[in-house]
């Protein structure tokens, strides 16, 4: 049987093929080809030849199947401790299943192993934690979105998100002059409020290079002011670059190798052409995984690190209060129960988990600040991670999913959730849309700019 | 004066007597007129998905549906839109402030005309997330003139002929004063300077007096002769007045008493988010509860 015309192997090459997905709405005839997509069988048991390497093979044999891994994964948990759900189930049944059959696999299971890997595994890695060998389902329910993604059998909008990395070098349609033209219009609507405010584009040598999310870009610009102008306050030497400035990587979420590597490498270039002396990435999770964890295996890179010393927006936050660049005003700190998110990808899977608390040690009146339960690496899913907050077709399953969070932040007390990663902020916004317990959510920039002093040397003229 | 005019839209019933004074001003002028409709705010994540911000669905955008929602449009103006030949409909997706602020950067219309309140069923949780009105969010940041239009225009009868400038004697006031006398002028109209002195801080305060009520009303008739009436030349018809009381409370009264048709004012809250900005604006106040369009001009109007 033919692939189809829209859900097929070919990944999204042209503006063109993804305004044609695009216009599938809802991906209704995408799924309806995705039911008699045929498998490649040779290409799959090929590329697992190549590409599955010893790491993943030896934690799929030695799994005891002890099952210590169920407890620690919060979609086992809220879906009834339901048996398919204990992480190392759903992983053998899988990737382990495809291994053990040398890729002999048909439509029905691989649209199986699709659910499995999207819909029932966000790429938390909590439950490598946990495993008494350190096995980490994540990182290969990662490796198995590559398997399928090569094999067509990818959520529509993943596919969406993977073709704009590979047109745009963003994941959405947003363009490099759009970029440098949204930074100038922030300028413009807040330099008589901070006079001398300014977005250096392409600064060869400066101290930071700022990446960041082409949602703030298409949706949220005054997110890219809020950075403009703490840098500003700050009195950093900084720079945008006009080509490689997206930091995120949809790609990734979509198993889609090829482009991960596309994407990462166009930041890097950025570095290599303007060389800051450090980059410093928005506050999203998953782009700081993509860009700084994993991006440097996937561009080759030996020292498994970028060519730039790599850092997440609340390291430099952290380091410009700790430093005194920045000042709070005591008086004008948060006084309300307040609580944090841990997101995965930069503190379970980064280590930043005290640099985030320090930041509410100057942020939040002593005596406000709560912690989740469980917090810092052991915290939770957001439960809209790896992609799952943008599936339409697994949507039940996400709502499900936040039940965790949801009772987590009920638990603190704190009507005020902060969020310093777009995952986690998406999810927790969809989690009140759903079940509405009466909280609000904030990344950090809005509320430092609430609160921080402005040197009087930058203050307008009255 | 008016030449292009933006005219912001949910193109639900809280914008119809914004449509009236729009589409009236497009005829009477013989102005461009863009409707421009944000139909739906993003959500799930990255994805395509939006929620309508009419019906509350989500939808997945497409064409189909641009053109739909286009065409409703165009229903639902239908009969205004016939007397007009200059005029051009835009929907787009976003969080609306953000899309008006982008389009009107984009297209430097002389005014943005917008209804008040739209009580949009849109989405909870992008309300809740959405400090501050739409209306707030725009003022704030636009580099032009915004016409307001929340309770029905009861004493605008079609184009303007009696005006008041409300000033603060702010930098903003003056970039006010400068669209206000070239509208004056331009369109032959009363001209009505005023100021309300604030005494809501004198009931805590037994020292002022009603003479030193008289003194400082005194010294804002000689502000307003020196701000602005030694600025406009031999333009005749024009009256100033000084009141003293609730601001916003003063300004409406005036306007009633004058029988304006138009009040022009400066918008100078800053914060959007403050709890207290949407009671403390005395221009919001206002807007409130005119009986006629205001127009709010923030101190970056004009600049280029």
């Amino acid at each position: 049987m033919p692939e189809g015309t829209l859900c097929n192997r070919q990944p999204i090459q042209t503006d063109e093929a993804l305004k044609t997905l695009l216009s599938d709405t809802g991906g209704r005839q995408y799924y309806q080809e995705m039911q008699s997509l045929p498998v490649d069988t040779p290409l799959l048991w090929e590329t697992i030849q190549k590409t599955c390497r010893s790491r993943i093979r030896t934690w799929l044999s030695m799994c005891a199947r002890c099952g210590m891994c169920a407890d620690s994964c919060f979609l086992y948990r809220i879906n009834d401790r339901d048996p398919k759900q204990v992480p190392a189930y759903k992983i053998q049944s899988t990737l382990g299943e495809i291994l053990r059959r040398k890729g002999r696999v048909d439509n029905a299971f691989m649209q199986m192993a699709m659910e499995t890997a999207w819909a029932k595994c966000t790429c938390c890695n909590r439950c490598g934690l946990y495993c008494p060998h350190g096995i980490d389902m994540g990182v290969m329910f990662g490796y198995l979105r590559g398997l399928l993604y090569q094999q067509g059998f990818v959520p529509w909008e993943l596919k969406i998100g993977a073709g704009m990395h590979r047109v745009y070098h963003a994941q959405m349609d947003v363009t490099d002059a759009d970029f440098t033209e949204t930074f100038a219009w922030m300028v413009e609507e807040n330099e008589e409020d901070y006079p001398g405010l300014a977005v250096p584009v392409d600064k060869v040598g400066a101290d930071i290079m700022y990446t960041v999310n082409a949602r703030e870009v298409k949706h949220y610009p005054e997110d890219l002011a809020e950075a403009a102008i703490l840098f500003h306050l700050a009195g950093e030497n900084w720079t945008v670059p006009s080509r490689g400035w997206e930091q995120t990587s949809l790609a990734m979420f979509a198993g889609d190798w090829e482009a991960c590597k596309i994407q990462v490498e166009s930041v890097y270039d950025a570095m290599e052409r303007l060389k800051p002396k450090r980059m410093v990435g928005t506050e999203c999770g998953h782009a700081h995984r993509a860009t700084v964890v994993e991006g440097p295996y996937w561009a080759g890179r030996k020292d498994g690190l970028p060519p730039v010393e790599s850092i997440h927006y609340v390291e430099w936050l952290a380091e410009a209060l700790r430093t005194g660049k920045l000042k709070i005003n005591p008086e004008k700190r948060i006084k309300e129960p307040v609580t944090l998110q841990d997101s995965c990808n930069y503190v379970r899977n980064h280590g930043l988990k005290e640099i985030t608390r320090e930041i509410m040690s100057y942020i939040v009146e002593p005596g406000y600040f709560i912690d989740m339960s469980p917090n810092r690496e052991h915290n939770y899913c957001c439960g809209g991670g790896g992609g799952f907050n943008g599936i339409g077709l697994y949507r039940k399953q996400r709502n499900k999913a936040l039940i965790t969070k949801r009772d987590q932040i009920l638990s603190t007390g704190a009507k005020l959730v902060i969020a310093p990663c777009h995952n986690c902020w998406d999810a927790i916004r969809d989690l009140e849309e759903e079940y509405r317990i009466g909280i609000r959510w904030s990344f950090l920039k809005p509320l430092i700019l609430k609160m921080v002093e402005i040197p009087e040397h930058l203050k307008p003229e009255e | 004066m008016f030449k292009k005019i933006l005219f912001a839209t949910s193109a639900t019933e809280a914008c119809d007597h914004a449509a009236r004074v729009a589409f009236d001003m497009a005829r009477r002028y013989h102005a461009h007129i863009d409707v421009f409709h944000v139909l739906g705010v993003p959500t799930r994540g990255y994805s395509q998905v939006v929620v309508d911000l009419t019906t509350g669905d989500e939808v997945t955008l497409d064409d189909n549906y641009r053109d739909l929602v286009k065409e409703e449009i165009r229903s639902y103006y239908d009969h205004q839109i016939q007397t007009t030949d200059d005029f051009a409909i835009t929907v787009t997706i976003g969080h609306p402030h953000r899309e008006i602020l982008r389009i009107a950067r984009a297209e430097k219309p002389d005014i943005i005309v917008m209804g008040g309140s739209t009580g949009a069923s849109g989405s909870y949780a992008h309300k809740k997330a959405a400090t501050g009105s739409t209306f707030q969010r725009v003022a704030k940041a636009a580099h032009f003139p915004v016409l307001v239009i929340n309770r029905p225009a009861a004493s605008f009868w079609g184009g303007f002929s009696n005006v008041v400038f409300a000033t603060d004697f702010s930098d903003a006031a003056d970039h006010a004063f400068a669209f206000a006398f070239k509208l004056v002028k331009e369109l032959n109209c009363e001209f009505h300077l005023f100021h309300a002195l604030d005494i809501t801080c004198f009931q805590t305060d037994n020292f002022h007096t009603q003479d030193t009520i008289d003194d400082q009303i005194r010294n804002a008739i000689a502000q307003i002769r020196f701000r602005y009436v030694s600025k406009m030349g031999d333009f005749k018809p024009y009256a100033m007045e000084v009141w003293e009381g609730i601001p916003f409370v003063e300004i409406v009264k005036y306007a009633r008493e004058k029988q304006a048709d138009l009040i022009i004012m400066a918008y100078n809250t800053r914060q959007t988010d403050d709890p207290e900005a949407s009671i403390g604006s005395v221009a919001e106040q206002v807007i409130l509860r005119a009986n006629c369009p205001v127009i709010s001009i923030n101190r970056s109007v004009g600049k280029e």
